[in-house]
């Protein structure tokens, strides 16, 4: 089974979520059978973390011929750059399963396919084996936030929907363009993700297709200016699916920059860096103050992840070493403490029965645990020291001022926008008088606080102790810089002899 | 003997339709065995056509009937395409007709015979057998399209569909008649030949006459400027009527489109320029007219002229004969598995004279039948062309060939236009899938059209693995 743990890892879930929708099992049994299968992932994730040899290739490759004339494969394969998103997505599913009462047995279906969808998109080795995945992930979101979302889902849906969906058509043109490309310049038609790093790329239409395709992650990730569609739909979607969206799959989109954009583009990114890491710097900001204003705590804590995926994005356009081993980092940082959040917004909207932040107080003298963890995920997305969000922040400051004191500068001092904003919620929800609503406030059961618990000493352990993480994702991340530096000018000339670097081990 | 064999479909749907109508003459012939009648012709069609492909071994017959015709692997999978409509269609009819109450005994006949018509024009290589052939399909569809006579929709379908085809049918013969003036010859392999050695644009009459069968073809695929009949016309004939006419009849006068643009690169190069402005006024228009629409089969007449548009693109963005023919047929297979598909599902779920028309109609359809709108819902996904359906596949080759014939400007309105048929598209899907019901949607079908529904469902998916056979 362990051969093919990846193939495992995406169909698995994605299969049994379709035959689940058509076989009439009863809510509790799906739940049962989806836990049971998310659970089985997390065991092929961890066994591929345990496996992983950390030397900068892909491993656990699988390669199967698709459509042999043009060059597309069914390939898959994990390195250092994807084995963390695998990882935040492997490890966080579970918590859905076990933590929320679904309305419909369908939600739970839906809740698979995009866990095997999300799998694929991370793993996958080839342009359109890539898209395939990408494309179905938006599906089950479709449903989830239309069926299950709030009052005013309908439109919310339309939004993300439109927005993304225009973003990825954007992303198939350079993808295409791409592949063509390659054709023109070696003679064979190829697909393959890595094999596209040889490719030199100038003029008119590179520019486009680079735009087209950054418009496609900037719309996922989102990066200011792209970021509208997210207030809606992180508020109106039921709590897990906003956790899945901010958790995974904004972190997706950023995966796509670091694998698609930054190895392909060098000419293109080495001009608009700046362009996007101010975005990103300006994102950092603007969604912080919008996150002051809010009174409901889910849009506020919207308002915040769009905040700090600013930061993370910028992590990635500043091009060097740290940053990018920083942006790694806080991809798993922000997953387990924002998306953490997201999960404990959920039990606050659930038991509280509001969302506006006015309506509480005082939920920390009724809630004593779940005030701790709150607090503990709450500190590590702000990044105080000790916590996983400092590690992760501290790197991609180091690298943003190596790489321009004036973007430097400005993300360290944003970051207290962050402090402001969460340190004020906190204080008027948890402390504060008590009233009719929080004096009854049930806290954590040990059930739930078993589930929160891994995740809390992870976010503990991965600010005390970073180094095992690190060691894993920096061979991956010099590997990516220091081909990016090289290939940057003479690319086709010098890869063309040499297979191309990505690619070392293969079947 | 080969020669035979490899018109053995076009005999047996040709005389199967002879068969047909000589069963309507009986009084006392059931319409559901007339239904098997039809569907019993196109199985074997479809067999027939299966064996010849499969055996490889292409030969051209240029030595029969004058070298009027040939038999290549285009034609053949087109015919396959062809035959597999005309069963579908036959078995949504089955469906259809217990709840609307116009049928008559000629109906499957009519059917057979129009696929007869559509199959022989795939393989036309000559302007007169094209036409007889363009003749037999038109005939044959103006009845269907009329057949519920006591329709006032259905009759203003069928005059502005016979005047409007018949003033195409004349562009067509005069065209037809200038090229012979030009070239001596109505076999596409000498026009060829005259274009090549004369040279396209020295020889007005060739000129003028490929116009006009142009306009001709053009009219037929409901290409802009020649799109306006296409949404009242689908808009008055009866469901399985319309998913005939939108599929099968498409292929078979794209086949013919590919066929004679192609006879030469001094007529292709010469109308490129012109077809590449037609095909983004004929995806953009098809979206504008689709947007505004508020009845299922006014949006999928729509929809059919942007993927008119789309396969335009593919014939504009001309690479290789192998390539862009492999890409152009296996979109007009993409586009026939979802739009029969939606067609087939629409003829149970519309009711008792297709009372359910408009979009509101099918609220909350999710809710109370959930495989017919996770039906629906697959088609739609696979004509907007989102993975990992066949329609994906198909618009992926489109693009491909595109950027690779380096009309990345095409490429890339191809894929706005995608962007703007999203917003119907979800349309429907967010209608059946996020309101209440307030329809019971109970309807009186036989087993067949959802049958067929399924069907279609699985080929969505199972296409979308098959490779491009180039």
């Amino acid at each position: 089974m362990f051969e093919h743990v990846l193939s495992v890892m995406i169909f698995l879930p994605l299969v049994a979520g379709v035959l689940l929708l058509l076989v009439p099992v009863s809510r509790n049994g799906v739940r049962v059978i989806g836990l049971a299968l998310s659970v089985i992932v997390l065991i092929c994730g961890l066994k591929v973390y345990v496996d992983f040899s950390g030397g900068g290739g892909l491993e656990f490759v699988e390669k199967i011929t698709w459509i042999d004339t043009l060059g597309i494969h069914y390939h898959v394969g994990v390195d250092g750059i994807s084995l963390f998103v695998l990882m935040a997505a492997a490890v966080l599913f579970p918590m859905v399963f076990m933590l929320f009462t679904a309305k419909s047995r369908a939600y739970y279906c839906t809740m698979l396919i995009a866990l095997g969808a999300m799998v694929g998109a991370v793993v996958a080795a080839d342009l359109i084996l890539f898209y395939v995945f990408w494309e179905i992930m938006l599906l089950p979101i479709f449903f989830m936030i239309g069926l299950w979302g709030g009052e005013k889902r309908v439109a919310a849906t339309i939004k993300i929907t439109i927005y993304t969906i225009s973003g990825s058509l954007l992303m198939l043109a350079a993808l295409v363009y791409l592949a063509v490309s390659y054709h023109a310049q070696t003679g064979q038609w190829s697909f393959e993700i890595a094999r596209m790093a040889v490719l030199d790329l100038h003029g008119g239409f590179a520019l486009l297709a680079f735009f087209g395709m950054m418009a496609a992650f900037a719309i996922k990730i989102p990066l200011f200016p792209f970021h509208t569609w997210l207030p809606d739909a992180y508020s109106e979607a039921p709590t897990s699916t906003t956790f899945i969206l901010s958790a995974i799959m904004a972190k997706i989109g950023v995966y796509g920059v670091i694998r698609l954009v930054v190895p392909v583009f060098e000419g293109e990114l080495a001009r608009y860096a700046v362009l996007f890491a101010y975005l990103g710097v300006i994102g950092l900001m603007y969604c912080g103050i919008a996150a002051i204003g809010q009174r409901d705590f889910k849009r506020m804590l919207a308002y915040s992840s769009a905040s700090h995926m600013g930061i993370i994005a910028l992590g990635v356009f500043c091009m060097n070493v740290q940053a990018l081993t920083g942006t790694l980092y806080q991809i798993v940082a922000h997953a387990t403490s924002t998306g953490v959040l997201f999960l404990f917004a959920g039990v606050l909207e659930e038991r509280g029965n509001s969302r506006q932040i006015e309506d509480f107080g005082g939920v920390a003298y009724s809630a004593p645990i779940f005030a701790t963890f709150f607090a503990v995920a709450m500190l590590a997305s702000c990044g105080l020291p000790g916590t996983s969000g400092f590690i992760g922040e501290f790197l991609i400051i180091l690298g943003a001022v190596k790489y321009n004191m004036l973007v430097g500068v400005l993300a360290a001092t944003s970051l207290v926008i962050g402090v402001c904003y969460m340190l004020w919620m906190f204080q008027r929800v948890f402390f504060e008088k008590a009233n009719d609503r929080t004096a009854a406030f049930k806290d954590l059961s040990a059930y739930e606080t078993l589930v929160f618990l891994p995740v809390i000493v992870l976010i503990l352990v991965m600010g005390i102790y970073p180094q095992p993480f690190i060691a894993k994702i920096e061979p991956a991340a010099q590997k990516h810089i220091i081909q990016m530096i090289t290939t940057g000018e003479p690319a086709l000339a010098k890869n063309a002899a040499a297979p191309p670097s990505h690619s070392t081990i293969t079947p | 003997m080969t020669d035979f064999l490899l018109l053995l479909p076009v005999l047996i749907v040709g005389v199967g339709a002879i068969l047909l109508m000589l069963l309507a003459a009986f009084d006392n012939v059931e319409k559901e065995v007339a239904a098997y009648g039809g569907m019993a012709v196109f199985l074997l069609g479809f067999i027939a056509q299966l064996a010849v492909v499969t055996a490889g071994d292409i030969s051209i017959f240029a030595n029969i009937f004058n070298s009027m015709m040939v038999a290549n692997t285009f034609t053949q999978v087109a015919g396959l395409i062809i035959t597999a409509c005309g069963f579908f269609t036959c078995m949504s009819s089955h469906s259809y007709f217990r709840q609307n109450h116009f049928f008559q005994l000629e109906y499957y006949a009519l059917t057979a015979f129009a696929a007869c018509g559509m199959m022989l024009l795939t393989m036309a290589q000559e302007l007169i057998t094209a036409f007889v052939a363009l003749e037999i399909m038109s005939l044959a569809i103006y009845v269907l399209v009329g057949m519920q006579r006591n329709n006032v929709r259905a009759t203003e379908a069928v005059l502005k569909y016979l005047v409007l085809g018949a003033f195409a049918g004349g562009f067509y013969t005069m065209g037809s008649a200038m090229m012979y003036g030009g070239a001596n010859s109505t076999h596409f392999g000498n026009i060829g030949e005259v274009i090549a050695a004369g040279g396209f644009f020295d020889q007005p009459l060739l000129v003028v006459g490929s116009l006009l069968i142009l306009v001709a073809l053009l009219f037929k695929v409901a290409a802009f400027p020649f799109h306006a009949w296409v949404v009242d016309v689908y808009d008055g004939a009866a469901l399985p009527v319309t998913g005939f006419m939108a599929t099968a009849l498409k292929v078979a006068v794209f086949a013919l489109f590919a066929n004679f643009l192609t006879l030469d690169s001094g007529l292709q190069a010469g109308w490129v320029e012109y077809l590449f402005y037609i095909a983004i006024f004929t995806m953009f228009a098809g979206n504008l007219i689709a947007i505004s629409q508020n009845t299922l089969k006014r949006m999928l007449a729509a929809s059919g002229i942007v993927h008119s548009g789309y396969l335009l693109v593919a014939l504009v963005a001309f690479t290789s004969r192998d390539f862009t023919g492999s890409v152009l047929l296996y979109y007009l297979a993409a586009y026939a598995v979802a739009t029969l598909g939606m067609f087939c599902a629409l003829s149970y779920l519309s009711g008792e004279g297709e009372k359910r028309q408009k979009f509101e109609d099918f609220k909350g359809l999710a809710k109370v039948r959930p495989y017919s709108a996770a039906a629906i819902t697959v088609f739609l996904l696979s004509m907007a062309g989102l993975p990992p359906t066949v329609g994906f596949m198909g618009k992926l080759y489109i693009i491909i060939n595109a950027i690779h014939a380096e009309q990345t400007m095409l490429a890339a309105l191809a894929i706005v236009s995608s962007v703007v048929s999203m917003w119907y598209y979800l349309r429907l899907v967010i209608t059946m899938y996020f309101y209440e019901a307030q329809d019971d949607f109970v309807t009186e079908s036989s087993p067949f059209a959802p049958l067929c529904t399924f069907v279609l469902v699985v080929c969505v998916f199972a296409f979308s693995l098959l490779p491009l056979g180039v």
